[in-house]
């Protein structure tokens, strides 16, 4: 109260003393918050690059077998693996008709209001419902040995119980499949990839942008709609380049699906390419695929950890859980699914199958050191980033510390008459000194303060105007509070001893 | 019972090479109840006497007895605490805190007492000390919204609010005009009629000295007469008494 007083009489001077310690203050939470932004965008920029993604697939081609001779069928549905193509088969009935088995036998899985049957123009190639001579839809479809061109031992129940797992961020489960599409009413087709999955991929591919509608939603996804989202490429090819294909229907299988949006790549580096695994590609709710060739299995689900750093506990967690759903134990009982870490298909790329396969066998906990290296390196150049931010910030807090010091000394010399009279009236040396480190205190604290709300400022202008990642956290507020007082309290003290010392008698004859 | 003794007390001041033999050996010795004009020309050394008389300062020898207790040795803590309880200071220039209330200013010794006061007791005793000094109505007035002499009742206040046994003067007239002068020295003559406060005097002029109920005369660090007085004082031969002393 006493201080608060005497700092109110010097207003001018306190003021002025206050503004060194807001300028560190400032200065030190604005470094923080740009320390913790930079460590913020670096395990942001990890996760968009993938390192927290896991993919899990069905099948295990790390097994050696022959695919062919497989009994088990377990084999990888991955970029390693060849896949069963449409456009490999080699005869075409000339007089094929669809129209009596489609009826016969799918027609009850078709939505209700979808077109009816026989306005569709049929199309042997893109039919998996209808008799090749290739496998027929159930045989390829119908069971874990033959499903899609992999081993689909994947079940929506265990995308479930994976979200379940403590660090998991988001669960999206995929079903695969090469297909050709037409444009309602045209001749216009395309081949192309189609992924069956669910509303939070988008989530995952960071480096994704929609520049047409939207992704599919949680309600699409719940009630298998017959809803699609195209890929820049595919949109390109069926409506034109740059076309907002938004509204028109697709077939795909004779059904008719509403396109809802195209999906476009943010990055420069990677541009939609033609045969591309995601922007020469089709997006569709996975559970209408299930609906529509009654699929109970998936060909693969992708996990997002909430931190880079747990991917590999995650990973571990994942294989453990699916080894127990999957009744797989004992050691000698190989997987029949295979979890992979982005690493690892980094590694994986480019090399041959063979290769790889060699690679991933034997080093399996190379790549994960990898991941880990990378984001140590990458966090120790942040921290010495860190280290020269928080230096500044320290010069600045001393100035500002020598500011209030300075102002005590001239405070005290001033006020010499005062303190003689304070003496001369019974203040005892600790009275005097406690006003002088309480003004300095004082001073420091509501400089401090000030100064949070201008380092929150800067921060947010900084991350405004000029792009820069900057969180304020209330710790580091906190921190540079404690920091404030403290200085106070270290360099009130010499001034205060000063003035505790003075003379009463010499102190007052002071003019 | 005697509220001050001063024992062949001497104040030696080292100023380099030379010894500035202040005090010479002083014995004084104050009743309650006393009103003493200590008089002398600068250089005397009553500005000494005053210091050690206040316990702002310590004798180089001999031995100050206050309220019957030896004060001559104590810390400086110890010296705070019986200035703060047992003795009022009334200066020269006032010595009120700017920019500060005249209650606030009455309340600075209370600050420093022990047991700690409650603020709204110290208030309490700060405005009982001004009503006493006749200056209820400036309780919020700053110092340089009152006048010497309402400033000098002030300092006065302040001197009253912790109850000493010892009100020390030092030239307590020194920047008044006459008339306000005269108001200040029988404010202190009616506290010690009231109240029976021992009140000590440093002066230089024997006009003021007069007011006193005993002069005692310093002169180079000794004591040249002490001598009882008939206090002046009565409002109405004041003016003259004055004009005579020109």
């Amino acid at each position: 109260m006493m201080a608060l007083k005497a700092l109110i009489r010097n207003r001018t001077q306190a003021a002025l003393a206050m503004l060194g310690m807001t300028v560190g203050v400032a200065a030190l939470v604005t470094s923080l918050a740009l320390g913790r932004g930079a460590q913020e965008a670096l395990d942001e920029q990890l996760r968009a690059a993938g390192a927290n993604l896991i993919q899990i697939t069905a099948g295990n081609y790390k097994v050696k077998r022959e695919i062919d001779t497989d009994p088990e069928g377990h084999i990888g549905h991955t970029e390693l693996e060849p896949q069963w193509r449409p456009g490999g088969m080699s005869a075409i009935p000339a007089t094929y008709n669809p129209a009596p088995r489609i009826g016969d036998v799918f027609a009850p899985r078709c939505r209700s209001d979808g077109m009816p049957a026989e306005i569709i123009q049929a199309h042997f190639e893109d039919d998996p419902m209808a008799i090749h001579d290739h496998p027929t839809a159930r045989q390829r479809l119908g069971d874990a040995s033959a499903g899609l061109g992999s081993a689909a031992t994947l079940t929506r129940d265990d995308a479930k119980a994976i979200a379940g797992i403590a660090g998991v961020q988001h669960v999206v489960s995929g079903v695969h499949e090469n297909v050709r599409i037409f444009v309602q009413g045209t001749q216009t087709q395309w081949f192309t990839r189609m992924h069956g999955t669910e509303a939070a991929l988008p989530e995952i591919r960071s480096g994704w942008t929609i520049p047409h509608g939207r992704f599919l939603n949680d309600g699409e996804v719940e009630g298998a709609a017959q809803v699609m989202v195209l890929g820049r490429v595919v949109s390109d090819r069926l409506f034109g380049a740059g076309a907002d294909p938004v509204g028109h229907t697709v077939l795909l299988w004779h059904q008719p699906f509403k396109v809802i949006g195209v999906i476009g790549s943010r990055s420069w580096a990677t541009q939609p390419a033609a045969g591309d695994d995601q922007f020469d590609a089709i997006y569709v709710p996975v559970t209408t695929i299930d609906r529509l060739l009654n699929l109970s299995k998936l060909n693969s689900i992708s996990v997002t950890t909430d931190s880079v750093g747990d991917t590999k506990q995650v990973a571990k967690a994942i294989t453990d859980l699916l080894r127990r759903r999957h009744h797989i134990t004992g050691a000698a009982q190989s997987d029949d699914f295979q979890v992979t870490t982005m690493a690892q298909q980094v590694l994986g790329k480019g090399l041959s199958p063979d290769l790889a396969r060699a690679v991933m066998g034997n080093l399996s906990s190379v790549d994960q050191l990898t991941v880990e290296q990378l984001s140590a390196s990458l966090s120790r150049t942040n921290w010495t980033m860190l280290a020269l931010l928080a230096g500044v910030a320290a010069v600045s807090l001393l100035v500002g510390g020598i500011g209030v010091m300075n102002l005590l000394l001239l405070s005290v010399t001033q006020r010499t008459r005062e303190v003689g009279l304070r003496i001369a009236l019974g203040a005892r040396g600790g009275d005097i000194a406690l006003q002088f480190v309480l003004e300095a205190v004082l001073i420091s604290v509501i400089g401090g303060l000030l100064g949070i709300v201008f380092g929150v400022a800067a921060s947010g202008s900084l991350q405004r105007f000029f792009h820069w990642s900057a969180v304020v956290s209330p710790g580091a507020a906190a921190l540079a509070v404690l920091v404030a007082a403290l200085l106070g309290i270290t360099f009130g003290v010499w001034p205060a001893r000063r003035a505790a010392a003075l003379d009463p008698i010499e102190a007052l004859r002071h003019e | 019972m005697s509220v001050i003794t001063l024992e062949s007390v001497k104040k030696v001041y080292k100023l380099g090479e030379n010894s500035v033999h202040a005090l010479r050996g002083v014995s004084l010795e104050i009743a309650a109840g006393e009103f003493v004009s200590i008089i002398g020309p600068s250089g005397s050394g009553k500005s000494t006497m005053m210091h050690i008389l206040g316990c702002l300062d310590r004798p180089s020898e001999g031995r100050y007895l206050l309220n019957g207790k030896d004060v001559s040795a104590l810390s400086r803590d110890a010296l705070a605490e019986i200035r703060n309880k047992q003795i009022g200071f009334v200066f020269q220039g006032f010595n009120l805190l700017p920019r500060t209330t005249a209650v606030e200013n009455v309340e600075v010794p209370l600050l420093y007492s022990r047991p700690v006061m409650h603020a709204h007791e110290r208030r309490e005793r700060a405005l009982k000390a001004l009503a006493a000094m006749g200056l209820s109505d400036r309780a919020d007035h700053h110092p340089n919204q009152l006048s010497g002499g309402q400033q000098q009742r002030v300092a006065i206040a302040r001197a009253l609010v912790n109850e000493p046994s010892l009100i020390l003067a030092d030239e307590p007239t020194g920047n008044l005009d006459t008339k306000t002068s005269i108001d200040v020295m029988q404010a202190l003559q009616e506290l010690r009629a009231r109240r029976g406060i021992t009140i000590v005097l440093i002066t230089h002029e024997p006009d003021i000295a007069a007011f006193g109920t005993r002069i005692v005369a310093v002169r180079d660090g000794v004591i040249l007469s002490d001598v009882p007085n008939v206090p002046r004082g009565l409002p109405q031969d004041a003016p003259v008494a004055l004009a005579a002393a020109g």
